[in-house]
């Protein structure tokens, strides 16, 4: 059993770590905590399966054709919302984001109706690999890897790439980066198109994962949020081991302590990190001078 | 002076009383020569909202009576809102539905939790409410005047459920998978009041909250506790997460669910097939039935609601409605709460699409006493595998 709760942790936990992420590029950059996220997540994935099921276009086509979506739909919030309102605090911002959020809801519902969908993946949700015992679906093992592959790949775009570093110096001191010639204004919008596509990544395999409906992202996204907290708000890698820490944690927390509490061990963690390490466990702990 | 002026006010307060108290004697809320005002809540998002759809189907029956011309001269005018499943939304539609709008009745609502905050409220205000789309005991304990429950309780379903799993099917193990509300616990009461009968309990009782959606430690769980069987006391969303789960582990017990969860088409679309060899129990006509009220709905729900589909959740807000609007038929023209109440009273044995219904005065306010169980086939046909058992005895 401990084995498979391990297994089962990991690969919830990547999903986590993928929203985690998305919200983190985010936070990074402007320091406003995108409650928007997981419904535009939703929303893209929703726009993957119309391709799939209404258009029958092939899956990698219309993947790629929502990557694109995902861009425009990050781009549109920030230059259309965000970048409107008027002497922006943080907290006005994070307000934005979750009128984004309720809209984006009302819209799919709207759109697609209350009922749950099958999300039509390419692996299977329930056939496994039997590992003397211990079962890894094949669907829990995809999940993990593409998460880590994308998080790779997001390691290579921010550390060697010119918009990466750009990105990178735009988030740490947006003046000195303006005037090193960086357009700031745009960098904040591909933040924002690139905090989406990650989104929609983790929309696509949570939906694989369970069902694709409206409300589908709302346990998640709070999840990914905690697991910033505990692998740091500012760390990129930090937010990938805190969901994989969660993911485990909560998974081991229900099956060895209580199953009723499992959900909200999640916020238990936020509480104790905001307490004894506010930072999180691999960010730095910054001390401004005043 | 004085005097005059005082004659002049006595003189006006009693012709506004002359005027007023007729009128006000006359006047019945969200009832007029013409019209009837009802309306209902239901989950149209968030978690619950497949369950939604039993508001809409009120709807169709609403529009196939109008169609008619209405009953004793009178058409209705039907108000759906949506609560998200959130209780404190349902008791401001309430609130909503009595002081701004002045509805005649609540038909249905879905939800425990949800009715619960405006059940109080309601008969209150003397506002008749029939069918809430649950079948717990809060709706007929203790009997409430205004108040007529129709669906079979979930204790005794559960009850006889477990029973028929245990002694026709063989099962000794039974484990039980819930949702941790009053919908989930009632349902866990009957299973557990059964095997405490046989001097047995539940192999396992593993509980989801609502917004769980990873259910991988619950599979683990019930396939550890060896379960032959297991029952579901859950919405969709769980249904078909956990289905799921325990695939992907290699645990296939005896899955066996209740009415709630009959709409067969919608789970074995979002199971991808799962939902195969469920053993269900029903509180209505099977949606292919050639009952000639099934060959009526489906007719006027391809000409007055074509976007909707045809499925149980559906056209259970049919069911939840049918003995309403006989109340109202039989109340006839001089329509008040208390002569629907009379009316309501005099239902015996009504059948619509749903089970038969019967209330006896204020001793009885549980219409719906019976079930019958199904099988689902792999092509998400049902197998009728009883006739209507009577679970409520």
């Amino acid at each position: 059993m401990f084995g498979q709760l391990i297994v089962s942790g990991l690969a919830v936990g990547a999903c986590y770590a993928l929203l985690a992420l998305a919200m983190v590029i985010i936070y990074k950059s402007s320091e406003v905590l995108n409650f928007a996220q997981g419904e535009m997540a939703m929303i893209s994935t929703f726009v993957t399966f119309s391709l799939l099921e209404t258009y029958h276009v092939p899956f990698e086509w219309a993947v790629v054709l929502t990557f694109l979506f995902a861009i425009l739909l990050g781009m549109f919030f920030e230059l259309v919302f965000l970048r409107q309102a008027k002497d922006p605090t943080v907290i006005g911002l994070i307000i934005i984001t979750l009128g984004f959020e309720m809209i984006l809801m009302g819209f799919a519902g709207w759109k697609w109706g209350p009922d749950q969908k099958s999300f039509p993946f390419p692996v299977s949700n329930i056939e496994a690999y039997n590992f003397h015992g211990l079962f890894i679906s094949k669907i829990n093992f995809w999940t993990i890897l593409i998460s880590l592959v994308l998080m790779f790949i997001l390691f290579l775009f921010f550390r060697y790439t010119k918009l990466g570093i750009a990105m990178r110096a735009t988030q740490q001191n947006q003046l000195a980066a303006r005037v090193m010639g960086i357009r700031t204004k745009w960098i904040l919008s591909f933040t924002w198109a690139i905090s989406s596509m990650v989104g929609l990544v983790a929309g696509i395999l949570i939906a694989a994962l369970g069902v694709l409906d409206p409300p589908m992202m709302m346990d998640p996204l709070l999840k990914g949020f905690a697991s910033g907290v505990l692998g740091g708000m500012t760390s990129l890698p930090g937010t990938a081991v805190g969901g994989a820490m969660l993911g485990i944690i909560e998974n081991l927390f229900g099956g060895y302590v209580s199953l009723a509490f499992k959900s909200v061990v999640a916020f238990a963690i936020i509480i104790l990190m905001l307490c004894i390490r506010p930072s999180g466990l691999l960010a730095k702990h910054y001390v401004k001078k005043v | 002076m004085l005097k005059k002026n005082l004659t002049l006010i006595g003189l006006l307060m009693v012709t506004v009383l002359l005027i007023a108290v007729p009128a006000s004697a006359q006047k019945v809320r969200g009832v007029t020569d013409t019209e009837i005002l009802i309306g209902q809540w239901g989950p149209q998002t968030g978690p619950a909202a497949p369950w939604g759809a039993v508001a809409r189907g009120t709807d169709l029956l609403v529009k196939i009576i109008n169609e008619e011309g209405g009953i004793n001269g009178r058409k209705f005018k039907y108000l759906l809102r949506d609560d998200s499943y959130q209780p404190a939304k349902t008791k401001a539609i309430a609130k909503e539905f009595v002081e701004r709008i002045g509805v005649f009745a609540v038909v249905g609502g879905v939800g425990v939790a949800t009715g619960m905050t405006a059940r109080d409220y309601l008969m209150e205000n003397k506002v008749p409410w029939y069918g809430p789309v649950t079948g717990v005991y809060e709706w007929i304990t203790p009997i409430q005047k205004y108040l007529f429950a129709l669906y079979p309780l979930y204790d005794d379903e559960a009850y006889n459920l477990t029973e028929y799993l245990h002694e026709k099917l063989g099962f000794k193990k039974i484990a039980m998978f819930y949702q941790n509300d009053d919908y989930g616990k009632q349902g866990v009461q009957g299973v557990e009041r059964y095997l405490m009968r046989k001097k047995l309990s539940p192999v396992a009782k593993i509980s989801a909250e609502v917004t769980d959606r990873d259910l991988s430690t619950h599979a683990l769980m019930l396939k550890n506790s060896g379960a032959d069987a297991v029952i579901m006391w859950t919405m969709p969303t769980h249904a078909a997460l956990i289905l799921a789960e325990t695939a992907k582990i290699g645990f296939k017990p005896q899955w066996a669910t209740s009415s709630t969860l009959s709409d067969s088409v919608l789970l074995m679309q979002i199971t991808k097939g799962l939902w195969a060899g469920m053993i269900n129990s029903f509180f209505g006509e099977l949606p292919d039935s050639n009952h000639p009220l099934m060959v009526k709905y489906r007719e006027a729900h391809k000409r007055l609601a074509p976007q909707e589909r045809w499925g149980v959740f559906y056209y259970a807000g049919i069911i939840f409605s049918e003995p309403f609007f006989e109340g109202v038929r039989r109340a006839g023209r001089n329509l008040t709460p208390e002569t629907w109440v009379k009316a309501m009273e005099t239902i015996k044995d009504f059948k619509g699409i749903g089970p038969p219904v019967t209330y006896a005065g204020l001793k009885d306010r549980q219409g719906g006493k019976h079930v019958f169980y199904g099988k689902v086939r792999p092509d998400g046909t049902i197998e009728k595998l009883t006739d209507w058992i009577r679970i409520t005895k």
